[in-house]
């Protein structure tokens, strides 16, 4: 169910759209946060002659996409829900480089909920495309609801 | 000559070796919090950056947001194989153990498997992991790169 805490998201539900253009500071700073110094994260003197988005950005498009489907949970804006969320698994395809400067437009879906050993699971697959269609990222993205087991108080 | 980067099976690659501190979890969330906002933020209480609220929710303490261990691997992945891990990679990251405050933590990948494709790029299957200073895994994973030929 879109609209709640992400705990209450299920298997089918299809997030509102999120864009947004991206700029040279997502980029760099991004990329300061994790110690990358590579130039083609921080301006347009690089090989690629244009500032690059990290491809590990996409957490930030699946925290953007969150925070505009779960009004009751918003970490960005600071509004935590009962129980605190494990991100478990990662994974992303790099289409192409998103570059500073071009709208992208993140979507994406619920592809599965379920219990393993005692833990809730959901599952997430998002897409980012530029404005003009051209696929950048897609996403996998497995999280654990709660890191106690079910009935750990 | 070419100046691709090219690769032999059994090939180890090395990422960074970096201590996890405080300061760089709140580093980690505070830039996502930034680049979700397009304006400088800082990242608030979390199972990340506070050991009382972590124990709360069932830790031994505060640890690591896996984005930052994920981050690190992949850029070893861009230092191996520049462009073409930004145009035509895949990485792919598993949480397997709290990374908690303190650790040592070792990047490592090592090249599994590369196949010369019919359009003559050669596709790089990859190993690739996180372990701490006793060898122990915290993040396993695998990752893609098609290398255009040059």
């Amino acid at each position: 169910m879109l609209g709640g805490y992400i705990s209450d998201l299920e298997k089918g539900d299809v997030f509102k759209p999120v864009e947004y253009v991206l700029t040279p500071f997502m980029c760099s700073e991004y990329a300061h946060g994790t110690e990358e110094t590579s130039e083609y994260f921080h301006s347009a003197r690089n090989p690629a002659g244009r500032q690059i988005r990290p491809p590990t950005m996409i957490h930030v498009d699946k925290m953007r996409i969150l925070e505009e489907n779960c009004s009751k949970e918003k970490r960005v804006a600071g509004m935590a829900g009962p129980d605190a969320r494990i991100h478990y698994e990662y994974h992303a395809k790099h289409h192409s480089p998103a570059y500073v400067g071009e709208k992208v437009i993140v979507t994406g879906h619920i592809v599965d909920k379920y219990v393993k050993r005692g833990r809730e699971y959901l599952w997430y697959h998002l897409e980012v495309r530029t404005s003009d269609g051209r696929p950048v990222t897609t996403y996998d993205d497995l999280t654990v609801l709660r890191y106690k087991p079910t009935g750990v108080p | 000559m070419s100046d691709k980067p090219s690769f032999r099976v059994g090939e180890d690659l090395t990422g960074p070796v970096r201590c996890i501190t405080p300061e760089r979890i709140e580093w980690y969330d505070s830039a996502m919090l930034s680049a979700a906002t397009n304006e400088l933020r800082r990242v608030g209480s979390n199972i990340h950056t506070d050991a009382e609220y972590a124990k709360g929710q069932g830790f031994s303490a505060a640890n690591a947001d896996g984005m930052i261990m994920t981050n690190w691997c992949s850029a070893m992945l861009l230092r191996a194989f520049g462009i073409d891990y930004l145009e035509r990679g895949e990485l792919r990251t598993k949480y397997i153990k709290p990374t908690n405050v303190g650790v040592e933590l070792h990047v490592k990948g090592r090249i599994k498997d590369a196949t010369r494709q019919p359009n003559g790029n050669t596709v790089y299957t990859i190993d690739v992991w996180c372990e701490d200073e006793q060898g122990t895994k915290l993040v396993d994973g695998d990752a893609k790169v098609e290398v255009a030929r040059g």
